[in-house]
């Protein structure tokens, strides 16, 4: 029962603070519901017996990637971050519907799924979210795709370089 | 009756994924609209690490993983894109930046 509780609040906040995201206009608060939603998910994550996926969702993703947003949203200041006006008001109606429908689809999905399990309690996990089981999976059965993210970052970095350099020669400095 | 079923985590899932394309398609800000597809690759996440609890098996938490370390590259190459532009002395906005070149 005190899992469903936790994790009922934990849903609720995580959906609430999701809709704070998408409707603030102020983008500092809309990054600030992000962290929210983000630290909701983390405590469902420690529900599904992923310790290591909730303490990396809480350092990576609310510790690294939302302040660097912050930072993006302090350098550009007001200019930056002011909506501008909306030419798609007319059509919101048919957006709507549109996000009604999708809703509509997918509770049928679910309620009629006979995926064995999906609908009965779960049997009680074994060690699947453990730091060493992590670890032991990335480094055993899943290297290539361990090599492939570090690859991956370094093309990240490597481009918001050049893109920052570029940025700069544009303006006349070196 | 003590644990969550998979189908309350699909749902959750589903409706964080639901509330993330809303917002890219209803932001125009390219700033907000990252944090938007920020929102659906969590949306996802949670699938990805319920049905790793479903099977008993942590493949899915290892696909989870990964997809941060793609958020993460997404957000650093986007932000850098958007400080670009921004630099530029053009208006943020992701209509006016269906031109984009070097």
């Amino acid at each position: 029962m005190g899992e469903r509780i936790v994790f009922g609040v934990a849903a609720a906040a995580a959906l609430a603070c999701g809709a704070l995201v998408i409707t603030l206009r102020n983008a500092f608060q809309a990054a600030v519901a992000l962290i929210g939603s983000l630290a909701s998910v983390a405590v469902i994550f420690i529900l599904l017996a992923a310790p290591f996926a909730a303490a990396v969702q809480v350092i990576v993703y609310a510790g690294a990637i939302v302040v660097l947003f912050l930072f993006v949203i302090a350098y550009l200041g007001e200019r930056g971050v002011a909506g501008a006006p909306d030419r798609l008001a007319p059509y919101r109606v048919f957006g709507a519907v549109a996000a009604l429908a999708l809703l509509a689809q997918g509770a049928i999905v679910l309620l009629d799924t006979r995926l064995p399990g999906a609908h009965s309690d779960p049997r009680p996990p074994g060690d699947i979210g453990s730091p060493r089981a992590i670890g032991d999976a990335f480094l055993s059965s899943h290297l290539v795709p361990f090599e492939a993210t570090s690859l991956l970052l370094l093309a990240a970095a490597v481009g918001a370089v050049l893109l920052a350099k570029r940025a700069i020669q544009m303006e006349g400095g070196r | 009756m003590s644990g969550v079923p998979l189908v309350y985590y699909l749902g959750l899932s589903g409706i964080l994924f639901l509330l993330g394309l809303l917002g890219v398609m209803v932001r125009r800000n390219p700033l907000l609209l990252l944090l938007a597809v920020e929102l659906m690759l969590n949306g996802a996440n949670v699938a990805l690490i319920g049905f790793s609890r479903h099977w008993n098996n942590s493949d899915g938490q290892i696909f989870a993983l990964v997809v941060m370390v793609v958020a993460a590259a997404e957000v650093v190459v986007g932000l850098g894109l958007v400080v670009a532009v921004f630099r530029q002395r053009l208006e943020l906005d992701v209509d006016q930046m269906s031109r984009l070149k070097g």
